[in-house]
């Protein structure tokens, strides 16, 4: 019992000890590059004229309501009645 | 207590029952109650048929919606066919409903209305042959008792018949895509009908299925007369805009749109408070029939339109009939019995009123709701026609182009009539005589032409 209270508290300062530890991150304050010096591999192309192929818009007709019949109005018309 | 009673009633006309006697002194509502008491552990009669025909003949069936399937069943008159029949009818049970609509006796009053719904039925089983004759018989049927009645509401109760027979066969010619011969018979129902203002609609549906828009903007217009003002159907105003957008006047088309949305979503609003707030009242819409249009508030206006609407209906004149003859017969034996027949008699009457009074509340409460439920339909398709006129409207603009006609004013030459139409121009005026005859004279739009840019 003694064995595991010693084991115990050794771990417990070991871990406080641990926590007071603190990692600091640095990253790169200042970076030069040099554009005039870059040298870029390929062929040096530019548009002569820009053009877009004329083409319909996409329409999406939504579909209204017609009246097909009135058979609304008859069951009305019936209830009118009485 | 009862035998107490019939001495006291009977004892001038000795050996007749009392409701013989009710019967005498024109009691009836008070004589049927009793003859069913009388008679129903008895075998039923020829005579008792007759007896029971001639009471209904002055209390009318109303009141009898609500009694037993059986006890009807042991009367075979043809007025109780009649009811049973149209319980079969709205039970959907068309078979038991086609057989007692047949068992009304031919020169009965309820024969050109059994005659009515029996097409009805064939309608609805899209026997159309049967549904038309039916409508034929009735049309035949309803004048034949017109000519025979004496009262001015009887004829004219007959002549609503007719007429809702004729519209009934406008009606299937247009489902069956017929829409000249539709306009045809719609075209036979006078301006002085009730009916009238409601067929403007549909007439104006069978134009706009033509391809004739100005005639169904022209009769949609007809609604805006002062003489209309309890006539508004969200339907109409989704036609007329629908119209102007097949003619391309989309300007127009939201010009309604935005009217409609502006001028009476505030009024369904209210509308719909109103009913929400009476919702389980029992005599808040009876009571609103008759109020007085200096005591409705504001909001009220537009339910009391619909009100008016509603209380030029058939059913509401005979159940308010009605209770106007329980009342007078409550009356009369308040002033000429004896208190002990007061008590037997008037708690009972007082109960059918009641139940009638209930019955206007429900059907009112009903048709307003029904109306209701028509709104976010109509307002949900005019919100499509809003965004089809933008979309066409952007269409235009990034294909450079213009509609072709400028909307500034009507012409003449855009006119469809027949020989028999004669023609004026409107002056900004309502004619009662011109209601129901006007059209547009609009030119589509629809062409459209490249807009010119300014550095061409």
């Amino acid at each position: 019992m003694r064995i595991v209270a010693f084991l115990f508290s050794f771990y417990i300062i070991a871990e406080a000890q641990g926590q007071d530890q603190k990692v600091i991150y640095q990253y790169k304050k200042y970076e030069k590059f040099d554009l005039g010096n870059l040298e870029v591999k390929g062929q040096l192309i530019a548009p002569g004229d820009i053009s877009v192929r004329e083409r319909d818009r996409k329409r999406f007709e939504l579909d209204l309501y017609t009246r097909k019949d009135f058979d609304p109005f008859i069951k009305k018309d019936i209830e009118s009645l009485r | 207590m009862k035998w107490l009673l019939l001495l006291l009633i009977s004892l001038p006309v000795m050996g007749q029952t009392l409701s013989e006697n009710l019967e005498k002194k024109k009691y009836y509502y008070s004589a049927l109650n009793e003859f069913f008491l009388e008679t129903y552990a008895k075998e039923i009669t020829q005579a008792h048929i007759e007896r029971l025909e001639k009471l209904l003949f002055f209390t009318g069936i109303e009141l009898l919606e609500d009694y037993d399937h059986t006890l009807l069943e042991k009367y075979p008159t043809s007025s109780t066919r009649f009811i049973l029949a149209r319980r079969y009818f709205h039970k959907k049970d068309y078979k038991k409903a086609l057989e007692y609509f047949g068992k009304v006796h031919v020169d009965h009053r309820y024969y050109p209305e059994a005659l009515l719904l029996t097409a009805q039925v064939h309608g609805t089983k899209n026997e159309f042959k049967q549904e038309e004759a039916s409508y034929t018989s009735c049309q035949k049927a309803a004048e034949k008792e017109e000519g025979k009645a004496d009262g001015v509401k009887i004829k004219r109760y007959y002549r609503m018949i007719y007429e809702i027979c004729l519209t009934n066969k406008a009606r299937r010619l247009y489902k069956e895509g017929k829409f000249k011969e539709s306009l045809d018979a719609y075209g036979q129902i006078p301006k002085q009908s009730y009916k009238w203002p409601y067929i403007i609609l549909e007439q104006a549906w069978a134009h706009y299925q033509l391809g004739d828009y100005n005639r169904a903007l022209g009769l949609l217009v007809t609604y805006k007369s002062p003489l209309m003002d309890t006539y508004f159907f969200p339907e109409a105003e989704y036609l007329t805009a629908l119209a102007y957008f097949k003619l391309c006047l989309y300007e127009d088309s939201l010009i309604v749109i935005n009217q409609y949305y502006q001028a009476y979503r505030p009024r369904f609003n209210q509308l719909e408070s109103v009913l929400k707030k009476n919702r389980n009242s029992q005599n808040y819409f009876y009571n609103l029939m008759f109020k007085k249009g200096a005591d409705l508030g504001k909001q009220e206006e537009f339910v009391r339109n619909i009100i008016t609407r509603l209380k030029k209906q058939t059913r509401f004149s005979l159940d308010f009939n009605s209770i106007h003859k329980i009342n007078q017969e409550m009356k009369r034996i308040i002033k000429n019995e004896k208190k002990a027949a007061q008590d037997e008699f008037i708690d009972h009457l007082a109960a059918v009123k009641e139940n009638m009074i209930s019955k206007i509340n429900y059907n009112a409460k009903t048709d307003i709701f029904n109306f209701l439920e028509t709104v976010p339909f109509f307002s949900s398709e005019l919100f499509k026609v809003n965004l089809e006129v933008l979309s066409r409207q952007k269409d235009l603009v990034y294909s450079n182009r213009k509609l072709a006609v400028d909307r500034a004013r009507g012409d003449y030459s855009n006119v469809k009539r027949s020989r028999f139409e004669q023609f004026w121009k409107f002056e900004g005026e309502f004619w009662g005589d011109e209601l129901g005859d006007y059209s547009l004279g609009l030119k589509s739009s629809c062409q459209t032409v490249r807009m010119e840019s300014a550095e061409e």
